[in-house]
């Protein structure tokens, strides 16, 4: 009965391999050659950050080219090129619930994005941030300490804060206002309470290429 | 290459805005609304106040849970206290949107209670040394309240016991005699009848002689099942309003609080904590506050909780239409006992 099995096994994974080299024989990879301008190869963003029920905020960022490559497929005859990138970014952010301000908070933090874009300028990224601090503000704050009470100047906890966003967006060729994008974020907080706390959030943006204007 | 200085200035506009709005506090007497954290040991526990604190008459809320929300309490009947009190509704350690920094092994029932005492030294900074206190607990609230209270009564000027667990140790076998009587009376009422029979199946299935985590979530659950089948039998008056507003709490947050500090303390009290003996040596002014159809903490409790009170004035009210949240189900005559309470004892 075993033998059977893995022979079932063995006889997909020929189809599997086979499909992967007929796959491949279809794909060409081309580096595309990118300007050695800094400004070129570097885009800001802005956009609302938070989950609007409970938080609600603003985050600013940047973003450099790495590398660009140009991937072209041929399916079902026709010829597909999609622009792949990494990216260095970086973001800054502020979030607050103004319901009961115990919410709010700032943080920063810094990695790599992965990003496709068709031919009609759809994108869909992945970006992840290893580097991330967030920093809670909490309002008036008073420290207790046996029958000591002082008030706590810019109350507040700093939290190792790494994230991971996954989102879509759309290309503006040639135009300062260089995308738009929506993604949806994961960021852990830790040490938060006894354990790491996890926070989702969504981002809806634009991104700017203040090059653009020149051309 | 310049940044269109537009642009910038929104931008920075923008963030001052968001800065300034989420530091802002109300601590006008006659209508306080104000968030005040409390920093004590390793955590953050925001204390929301609000009311009226013209006599500086403070009524302290505990929440139940744990890991509940303190703002939970808010709804008719609270609102007609604030109308005349300032009241305090106070996230716990660990609970809804507090935040902090330290182990599992330093979360005790003990720590929680010179938490709430460190909340009334707080209070006691921002409007006088000649503020004045109650306290409030509701179910898991009713075991913080008493740890609180055997800590340092004098501080508190009565005690209200709102369907409050003071003894975890005995509720396992206290939920399975009093589901036996209640389905009992519920299959001759001929209400429900598939439910409580149903519960029978599950007292089958659970172990009698001994307490296990397990055993008592399954309980713990039925009982709330229970007191919606009773709603809908019309022996609980259905709630009127209240709760916590979707604004209020970052639901993800609380979610994930609830569950890590009930993961820690679960362990600590459920079988094993009782307040029971203790309870003669709280003297302070005392009110216990029970629904008749409480199937989460059951009557029992409210009955116990009297009698072992050492204090010399004390009262119950148990409400005939009520289960485990008389606060939401019969709400005008539960702002009534307590406000007639507080009046009488400020």
């Amino acid at each position: 009965m075993r033998h059977k099995q893995l022979a079932i096994l063995f006889y997909i994974f020929q189809f599997a391999l086979f499909s992967q080299d007929q796959e491949k024989s279809k794909t060409q990879i081309q580096k595309t050659s990118l300007s050695e301008n800094f400004w070129d190869r570097t885009e800001f963003k802005v956009g609302f950050v938070g989950t609007v029920f409970w938080s609600n905020g603003l985050s600013i960022g940047g973003e450099y080219l790495w590398k660009e490559n140009e991937k072209t497929k041929i399916r079902r005859g026709k010829e597909r090129t999609n622009t792949h990138q990494f990216l260095f970014n970086g973001n800054l952010g502020f979030v607050t619930n103004f319901s009961t301000k115990t919410d709010t908070g700032a943080y920063t933090n810094f990695g790599l994005t992965w990003r496709r874009t068709n031919k009609k300028g759809k994108q869909f990224s992945i970006e992840m941030n290893p580097l991330g601090y967030y920093r809670s503000f909490l309002p008036e704050t008073y420290e207790v300490n046996g029958d000591s009470v002082d008030k706590v100047f810019l109350p507040g906890r700093g939290y190792y804060a790494p994230s991971l966003s996954v989102g879509i967006g759309r290309k503006r060729k040639g135009k300062v206002r260089s995308a738009n994008y929506f993604n949806i974020n994961y960021t852990m907080r830790t040490p938060y309470n006894a354990g790491a706390l996890p926070t989702f959030s969504f981002q809806y943006g634009f991104r700017f290429n203040f090059k653009n204007k020149k051309r | 290459m310049n940044l269109p200085t537009n642009t910038f200035k929104i931008v920075l506009l923008l963030f001052s805005v968001l800065f300034i709005g989420s530091c802002s506090n109300d601590h006008t007497l006659g209508n306080l609304d104000a968030t005040v954290f409390v920093r004590h040991k390793d955590a953050d526990m925001p204390a929301y106040i609000r009311g009226n604190g013209t006599e500086k008459v403070f009524l302290i809320t505990l929440h139940g849970g744990p890991g509940g929300a303190g703002l939970g309490f808010q709804g008719n009947a609270f609102d007609q206290i604030e109308d005349n009190y300032g009241v305090v509704y106070f996230d716990q350690r660990g609970s809804g949107m507090s935040q902090g920094s330290y182990s599992e092994d330093d979360v005790t029932i003990d720590l929680m209670a010179e938490d709430v005492l460190a909340l009334v030294k707080v209070l006691k900074r921002v409007y006088g040394d000649d503020s004045r206190f109650f306290l409030l607990g509701h179910s898991w609230g009713g075991a913080l309240g008493p740890a609180t209270l055997l800590k340092d009564q004098d501080e508190f000027l009565g005690w209200i016991n709102v369907d409050g667990s003071h003894s975890p140790k005995d509720l396992y076998f206290e939920y399975i005699r009093n589901f036996e009587r209640v389905a009992a009376t519920q299959i001759e009422l001929g209400n429900s009848v598939r439910f409580w029979e149903s519960v029978f199946d599950e007292l089958d299935r659970v172990d009698r002689n001994r307490v296990t985590l397990d055993d008592f979530n399954t309980l713990n659950r039925l009982a709330f099942d229970a007191e919606e089948y009773l709603t809908d039998d019309g022996f609980i008056k259905k709630v009127e309003n209240g709760g916590i507003s979707v604004s209020d709490y970052n639901l993800l947050t609380f979610v994930w609080n609830l569950l890590k500090i009930q993961s820690i303390l679960d362990d600590d009290f459920i079988g094993k904590l009782s307040f029971t003996e203790a309870l003669s040596e709280i003297t302070i002014p005392s009110l216990v506050l029970w629904g008749r159809y409480d199937m989460v903490v059951p009557e029992f409790y409210a009955q116990e909780a009297f009698e072992n009170l050492g204090s010399v004035n004390k009262r119950m009210v148990i409400f005939e239409q009520s289960g485990h949240s008389p606060m939401f189900s019969e709400s005008n005559q539960f702002a009534e006992e307590v406000l007639r309470f507080m009046d009488e004892n400020k």
